[in-house]
Parts: structure tokens; sequence; C-alpha cells
């Protein structure tokens, strides 16, 4: 009884806010709409991955998309390390899928500028995702950050910075922070030489956060990319 | 003339066995100086100890008028040794071998010398042969051409002759006298057959137990008519002062109140006895003391 | 003491056992490659599940440099034997072939003997880690390619660009000769009190397995001593594949290496100095 009382109360506040600053609902719908105008690009980046108990160089490469969620690092010869698939690194992925009821969180200050807050909800149970809350900068119409809350994966955030591409809602710079579990191997097997400074006894942990910075530096937006691109291997 | 080496109370133990114990002798240039005694007797130890291989714990040597251990790098060059086997190494050759040893000794050996040594040796032709495919005494004449390549004064070698066949012997024996006589080496060898010395050595000097036992030249050491014959006799002054005038005075040795010691021939007692018993001695008893070389044998059978 | 050196240089590389050192790594990397290229894909995976798990790697993971690390990692204990069996030799072998009277009739000091030895087995030992260069590394890109190497710690997973990877090994096996020319200083050592070289080839092998256990024990009571075996810094050049380089703990176990060489050197030069030859 309890329960459904605060669920009305929820929803009642929701609907008064949504009305606060214009409909939610198209806000989102036109967000949407700008993001999917965008069926593949090919962009040249830069990508740094902060993880605790990884020790990755800045790595160069060119990373392919194509809706609604090929991805592929191309790096020539060398490496390419993403986040599995269902954490995946453009925006698109982080909305859910089909039908969803938005809804309006009101107003809040990120990074000194006045964003609109919402909540995505999916309507159906089956994807991964459970919830996105969205900070969308109304004003130029571009989401600023999104906390994705998936079924296996835990929370993943992404900061955006917009510039020259602003106008197809593809960021130049985006971290995304995700939750990791932490990694562990016997020394016996690894026979580490350990001189250095991580002789010190780390703090256990049963999870770490990690991050990755990708800077965009030049896209190439609706090119209409093959297949074919994302099987290849590097 | 100073002798070209010169050992005083040298001394050895190795744990508590006492190898070598007070040796004092000394070699004059041009000698072949034998070092007589069994196996153990300290012959090798004191060879290794002229060549600075084992380090000596009383005594001092002197090579030349120089101790030893102050200028042994420099006094080894004047002299060349085989210790025991002459191993050298089995997968080169023996050209290779002797160029090796040359080498170290003077870095600028042409090949002619090694050739030369080779000729010397009698191993010509078979130079290029394995080491480990040459016969004892092949590897005995190698041995010999690596410690004379580098021409040195001194040869010290460590019975050269064991394990040949008897024409193998008589061949190096052939060989070290050549090097005495012709190229004027002086040359200490060792060896465990009193009969090889006689046959080699001009001096001796006998060890047994790291101690000397006797040393002289070998002529003197083996001659029968300096066997020493002992007269017990009951007052030996009866006759003295004839014995000092007669033809015996020479061949007297030591003597006591009741004994007196000639050096002298066995074939001569029965005159000698005769004599003193005529000058009114009287003969308890003669005692002929054993020959060098019974001595010897009697000391290798124990 | 050049000819000298020339001349023991001549006899190690006439002697057909020493070749047969160079024989065990080419069979050991041949191996090792031959492995790897069979069934090395699942080899990586079951190393890289906990990171898998997270993130997809994509590309040649299983590459020349990956590849010749693995094998650096596997010799570590055989190619300290491979040394020891020369410098073992170096002196116990001349005494037990009887040699070594022969060679100190001669007019060479014992510490110029001794020095010969020491720099004869640092040269076998720097053409055999060249050779396992040329095996591990130059054969391993050869048969597997480049990219870039992934290097995973017990708490560390460490991605080198390839670019940034020759240098490391130039370094890793510069690093390597000093750690075996601790070994081979080390058996020359043992090498100067017996007359069969058996004796401390084995030796050496015991010592550097029963020191390299423990180093790598996890005990309190180790962790005292540990610092000052050389067996914890001979693995030094593995340092060279960390993110960021330890230069100073790279050149704290330098100076360990290097100081118990030149103590194993000195203490070999004491006692042969006054060593009694009885061979």
């Amino acid at each position: 009884m309890i329960r459904t009382f605060a669920i009305l109360l929820c929803a009642v506040f929701f609907c008064n806010a949504s009305f606060a600053g214009g409909d939610a609902n198209q806000l989102y719908e036109a967000l949407r709409k700008k993001i999917f105008q965008v069926k593949d690009y090919q962009a040249l980046v830069e990508m740094k991955i902060e993880v605790n108990y990884m020790r990755i160089p800045q790595l160069t490469g060119k990373l392919y998309f194509k809706s609604p969620d090929k991805m592929r690092l191309e790096r020539t010869g060398g490496l390419s390390i993403l986040p599995k698939k269902n954490i995946n690194l453009t925006l698109s992925n982080l909305i859910p899928s089909g039908q969803v009821v938005v809804m309006d969180a009101g107003y809040a200050m990120l990074n000194g500028k006045k964003v609109r807050v919402m909540k995505i909800v999916p309507e159906l149970d089956a994807g991964d995702i459970v919830l996105t809350k969205m900070w969308i900068d109304e004003e130029s119409l571009l989401a600023m950050r999104t906390e994705t809350t998936t079924r296996n994966d835990g929370t993943v955030i992404m900061e955006m910075q917009y510039a020259a591409y602003a106008q197809y809602a593809l960021p130049d710079r985006v971290t995304i922070f995700m939750d990791l579990k932490d990694y562990k191997l016997p020394k016996g097997v690894t026979l580490d030489y350990n001189q250095s400074a991580d002789l010190k006894p780390k703090k256990k942990t049963e999870n770490q956060k990690g991050n990755i910075q990708i800077k965009y530096l030049k896209y190439e937006i609706n090119k209409g990319l093959s297949d074919a691109v994302f099987n290849q291997k590097n | 003339m100073e002798p070209i080496i010169a050992v005083e109370h040298l001394s050895k133990s190795f744990k508590k066995r006492l190898a070598v114990n007070d040796l004092s002798f000394s070699i004059a240039e041009g000698e072949v100086y034998g070092f007589l005694g069994q196996n153990g007797a300290g012959k090798s130890t004191t060879m290794r100890m002229l060549l600075g291989l084992i380090f000596p714990d009383k005594g001092a040597i002197f090579i030349r008028g120089q101790r030893f251990d102050n200028s042994k790098r420099h006094l080894l060059r004047s002299i060349g040794a085989i210790i025991e086997r002459p191993d050298m190494y089995g997968y080169l050759s023996g050209w290779d071998n002797l160029k090796i040893f040359a080498t170290l000794t003077d870095p600028n050996t042409p090949d002619a010398r090694l050739h030369e040594v080779l000729e010397v040796v009698g191993l010509n032709g078979r130079e290029n042969d394995k080491f480990s495919a040459y016969s004892q005494g092949m590897k005995q004449r190698l041995g010999i051409a690596v410690a004379m390549v580098n021409k040195p004064d001194l040869l010290i070698l460590d019975e050269p002759t064991n394990g040949l066949d008897p024409q193998g012997i008589a061949e190096i024996r052939n060989l070290i006298r050549s090097l005495s006589k012709d190229h004027g080496k002086t040359i200490l060898i060792s060896s465990h057959l009193l009969h090889e010395m006689e046959l080699i050595a001009s001096s001796m000097l006998v060890l047994h137990r790291g101690k000397k036992i006797a040393d002289g030249k070998v002529n003197d050491l083996l001659n029968p008519a300096q066997t020493l014959v002992e007269f017990a006799i009951q007052d030996t002054t009866i006759i003295m002062d004839q014995l000092l005038h007669s033809a015996w005075a020479s061949t007297l040795d030591q003597h006591a109140a009741d004994a007196l010691v000639f050096k002298l021939h066995p074939d001569r007692i029965p005159l000698l006895n005769a004599w003193i018993v005529e000058q009114g001695g009287r003969v308890k008893g003669i005692r002929s003391k054993h020959s060098l070389e019974d001595y010897f044998l009697s000391i290798t059978h124990d | 003491m050049i000819k000298l050196l020339w001349f023991e240089l001549y006899k190690i590389f006439r002697r057909p056992r020493t070749y047969i050192s160079f024989g065990i790594v080419t069979a050991i990397t041949s191996v090792i490659q031959l492995a790897m290229l069979s069934d090395g894909e699942s080899f990586v995976n079951f190393a890289m599940q906990g990171i898998n798990e997270q993130f997809e790697i994509q590309g040649r993971i299983m590459n020349g440099y990956l590849i010749g690390y693995i094998i650096l990692q596997s010799l570590l204990i055989h190619i300290p034997l491979l040394v020891a069996l020369v410098a073992g030799d170096s002196l116990a072998g001349e005494a037990n072939l009887g040699t070594l009277r022969l060679i100190l009739t001669r007019p060479i000091s014992r510490h110029q003997l001794i020095l010969v030895k020491f720099i004869s087995s640092f040269i076998y030992t720097t053409l055999l880690i060249i050779w396992l260069a040329v095996c591990a590394l130059f054969f391993s890109l050869w048969l597997f390619g480049t990219g870039d190497m992934i290097n995973l710690k017990s708490d560390a997973f460490i991605l080198i660009l390839k670019d940034d990877l020759m240098w490391r090994y130039g370094a890793a096996f510069l690093f390597a000769m000093l750690a075996m020319t601790t070994i081979a200083s080390l058996a020359i050592f043992l090498s100067a009190f017996a007359d069969n070289a058996i004796g401390p080839i084995i030796s050496t092998m015991g010592v550097v397995v029963v020191l390299t256990i423990l180093s790598n024990l996890e005990l309190p009571l180790f962790n005292l001593v540990k610092p000052y075996l050389f067996t914890t810094h001979m693995i030094g050049w593995k340092g060279f594949f960390d993110d960021p380089v330890p230069y100073e703990a790279i050149r704290r176990s330098c100076f360990v290496l290097v100081a118990y060489t030149i103590g194993f050197l000195g203490m070999t030069m004491l006692y042969f100095n006054k060593k009694d030859i009885r061979s």
C-alpha cells in the first residue's frame, strides 16, 4: 500500500516537473532523432584507458561505428582494446531501444551550466539497459552526461564535450566511467619482478572504477560503411 | 759456479701428512739431476714447489740466485716442465697444443721454432693429428716439445718415461741425453727406477717419505768401492797409529773406541781383516753397510 | 693477455660441447614456438580470462614480441645451466684434464688466468644471449609477425605499443647478459674449488634453484633476505616491460648483480692465488 502510494507520488511529481519547461518527451524525441540521424561514422580517435590494474598508453586509431550497435577500433598492426559489446562507446547505445517512458527530473547544474535532467526507462524488460539518466543542454539539444544502469555490467557514466560535430550530436571528447571487477593472477605463474613501488600491498577491492577517455579528431559521417569493416581482423 | 737451483730447508705437509721434510739440495748448470724415490716419496711435490704450483710451508727456493717466490713469472720464462702426465687438449691437434703452450710463454714464438722442436722430438708429420689420437710415447714427446719450445735453460721432467714401452723409454732417454749433451740444458728428472737414473742422471737425490736420504754424483753413489764396512774391534787405539800410517788410511771413513768404518770395495774386506789382526787388533765382527742400491731396493720393498 | 684470451676462446669454441648450449637454446625456442603456433590461442585465452570478461581485445595478440617474452620467461632457469656448463668447467675442467698444471708452469699469473677465464665466459655468455635473442625474438617475429605486446603481471595488465618494444628488448637482453655474467662468476668461483667440472656445474644450479625458490616464496621471514639475494634481481630484465619502467629498481638490481659478480671474482682470485695445484 505504502509502495503504491510512493509510486503514485513519484508519478505526480515527475508529471508536474515535466510541464515545468516544455515537454520532456518531446525533448527526448528531438534529441533521439538528432542522435539517430548518424547511421555510421568513422573517426580518428585518441583513446586513453584508465583502470587501476591496466597500464595502457594512449592508443590512436580509427573508430568505426554503424547503427545500431556495430563498433570497431582499428589500429593497423596493433591491438585494440574496447569494453565488452554491451558497454558501447556511443550515445546511441546507451539509450534504451524500443518504447520508453521518459520522466522529467527537473534541472541541475553541470559544469556551471543549467541542464535538463530526465530518466528514461524501457517499457519492455528484455534489454540490458534498466535505466538511463540524461543531462541535456536544451539550448543546443545535446546530451552532456548520461548514467546508464545495465543488468550485467553495473552503471556506465558518460560525459561529453561537443565542438565541430555538435549538429550530429557527435562529441569531440567522451569520458566513460564504468564499474570493473578486480584482476589477479597467481604470482607463481607470472614470476613478477617486484622491485618497484608496487611492492607495497594494495587495498583489496572487489570492484573498481575505471574510465576511458576518447578524443575524436576527425569524423566521416554517413558514408555508408559496409558490414565487412566490422568483420575484419586487425 | 752459482747453482742453477738451490733449495734450502723446504717442507710441505698436506693436512697431517708431511710430504717434503726439510729438504735442501742444489743443482749445477748443465747437470742432469735425478730425483729418485718410490711413489709418494715427495718427488712430484718438490718439483711442483719448484714450479710454483704448490706453496711450501717452510724453506726457500733460489733459481739463478733469485728467490723464486719473488720473481716467479720472470724465472718461469727460463723453465720448461712436464709434471706427471703430459696432459693436453685431446680435441686439438698436436700443433695447436704446442702453439698454445708456446704462446703462453712467448706470444711471438715463430712457427719455425715449433717445427724445429717437433723435429727434435720426432713428431714432424704428425703434428696435425689430434692429441687424443697420439700414443703414450707421442704424448710424452709432445710434452717434452712443449717443455723445450721456448728454449728454457732448465727442464723439469717428472717421470717422463712413465707408461712407455721399452722402446719408448729408450727413445725418451736418448732425447733427454741429447738435450743435455747437444743443447746444454740443465735437466731435473724424477723416476722411481734407480736403473733409469743410472743411465740418464749425472747427479742424484734419493727421497724417502719426503726426506733426503742420499745425494751426490751418481757414479759416487753407486760405486761399490764406496761400500761402508764397519769393523767392531775391542780397542781401536792399539792399531790406530799403525793404521794412520798405512795404505789403508785413505779408506778410513769414521772411527770410534770400539769400531772403525772404512769405505772400500767388499772384495778387499778379507785383506783388511788380515791386516788388522796382524797389527794386534781383536776383531769382534765385520758388518758391511748397505750400498745405495741395496738401500734403495730395501726401502722400495717395504 | 689478449693472446691468452684468444687461445681461451679458441679452446672454448673448438670444443664440440660448447655448441650443445646453442643447440639447446634453438631446440627449446623452436618447441615453444611450435606449441604456440598450434595451441597458442587457447594458452593466451586462459591467461587472459580475467581481462576478456570485461574487455574485448582485437588484433594479433600472439605476435613475435609476446612469444619472445614467453620464451624468455620459460628459459629463466635453463640459461644459467648453459652458462654454468662452460663457466663451471673453466678451472675445474682444466684441473680434470691435467692442463691446469701445464698452464701454471708458464709465466702467467693466476690473477691473469682467472681474468681470462672470466672474460671468455662473459664472451660466451654474451654470444649465447645474442643467439637467444635471434631465436626467441627475431625468429618469433618472423614466424608470428609484429604487434603490440601484452604483459600480464599478477596484479596488472600492461600493453606496450609495438614501436616502443625493440629498445626494451635490447635493454632486457643487456640486463640478461649482466645476470648471466653473475652466474658465470659464481660458476668460476665454485670451479676453483674442484678438480672435476660436474661438481661446480651442479653446485651452481643448486645455488640458483634454492635461491630462486627463496626469492619467490611469499613468507615474511624470507622478505628480509630477498633484497640481498642475486636471484631476486636476476629477473630485473622484466622491469623493461613494465609501465612505467622502474628504473630505480633496475639500477638497484644492476648494482647488486655487479657487486655479486665482483665479489665472486674477488673471492676466486683470493682462493685460487693460494691454492696448491695437485691435480
